[in-house]
């Protein structure tokens, strides 16, 4: 076989691999078909909640469109009943000294309506409750402009324990 | 003979990003405007595959990410041009395969219509590939150079199919 056939069937089961393989991995299109780029969601790894009352919200925008980021409307500190919640109106119009970003750009940042994250960014937010937690366990939830604290299969809250 | 009809169209699509970016709207390219393209790599992170840790070093250096965009841009823009005129082809092909494969790495999972960053780049990528083995005949700066080098560029004993 010439050189040029050879360098052919390798071009072609490169250029053929590629797309089958990123099929499956970016949209698992041969098992469970999804489409990340659709729905805003929001992972909360990482925050933390202190018994004055402080909640350090760790939150990233890891799902949705590219264009025009994800609006949080609502955040929840929840034990059987909820603690305390911050609203749209105090989350838009948080000092920009509360947010930081991991990213230099794309910032998080309050636009008098929500809380904005665009997507990829990574912001720690800091929020304070007017008053003191008991020690325990307690939910941290953040609720999305269209009603939602879930898609793609994850829940935007996590988990933090207070002493 | 049918070739240039994707050639062409498959050239501006990479030449079209420079001129958008530098001719359009100049404000692409200035790290300092929302419009910046610099922003785009942070929504690629999420779910980018393999190249996640790259996006991240690169968007964490401003100034190493400026001189990949630049860098990027004059690849889109030089390469793009020579498919159109169909020259050097061969390695014009190459070139935009693999810039249409690399940037699917990490845009692929994005696209909320029909998984659309995927398609462009399994798509363009696969069609780039071809001109490395088809040149460029009809309607090319190549059947020019074919006529008088037949057998590509020679370098000392190696010769380079470049057309």
């Amino acid at each position: 076989m010439n050189k040029f056939v050879v360098l052919l069937a390798i071009a072609l089961v490169v250029s053929t691999g590629y797309t089958v393989v990123t099929y499956q991995e970016f949209f698992g299109g041969f098992t469970n078909l999804h489409n990340y780029s659709k729905t805003p969601g929001y992972v909360l790894t990482g925050t933390m909640l202190y018994p004055n009352g402080t909640l350090d919200l760790q939150v990233a925008n890891e799902y949705g469109p590219d264009t025009y980021g994800g609006f949080i409307v609502l955040v929840q500190v929840l034990n059987s009943s909820v603690v305390y919640q911050w609203n749209a109106s105090q989350l838009g119009t948080l000092p920009k000294s509360e947010i930081s970003n991991e990213y230099p750009l794309h910032p998080a940042h309050s636009d008098g309506f929500a809380l904005v994250v665009p997507l990829g960014q990574n912001a720690t937010v800091v929020l304070h409750m007017p008053f003191s937690v008991n020690p325990g366990k307690y939910t941290v939830r953040v609720y999305d402009v269209d009603g939602q604290y879930s898609s793609n299969g994850v829940k935007f809250q996590a988990q933090v324990t207070v002493g | 003979m049918a070739l240039p009809i994707i050639r062409i169209t498959l050239g501006f699509m990479y030449f079209s990003a420079f001129l958008r970016r530098v001719v359009n709207m100049p404000a692409k390219m200035i790290p300092s405007s929302p419009a910046y393209v610099g922003g785009k790599l942070i929504t690629f992170i999420p779910h980018a595959w393999l190249i996640g840790g790259l996006l991240e070093y690169t968007i964490m250096h401003p100034a190493f990410l400026y001189d990949f965009l630049v860098a990027w841009t004059v690849l889109e823009a030089v390469f793009g041009l020579f498919l159109m005129l169909g020259f050097m082809s061969r390695l014009s092909g190459l070139v935009i395969a693999l810039l249409a494969w690399g940037i699917g790495l990490g845009a692929a999972w994005i696209g909320s219509t029909c998984l659309d960053e995927w398609q462009i780049a399994a798509v363009e990528g696969a069609a780039a590939l071809v001109f490395v083995f088809a040149g460029s005949k009809w309607l090319s700066v190549d059947q020019l150079l074919i006529k008088k080098y037949p057998n590509g560029l020679k370098i000392g004993r190696w010769s380079l199919p470049l057309w």
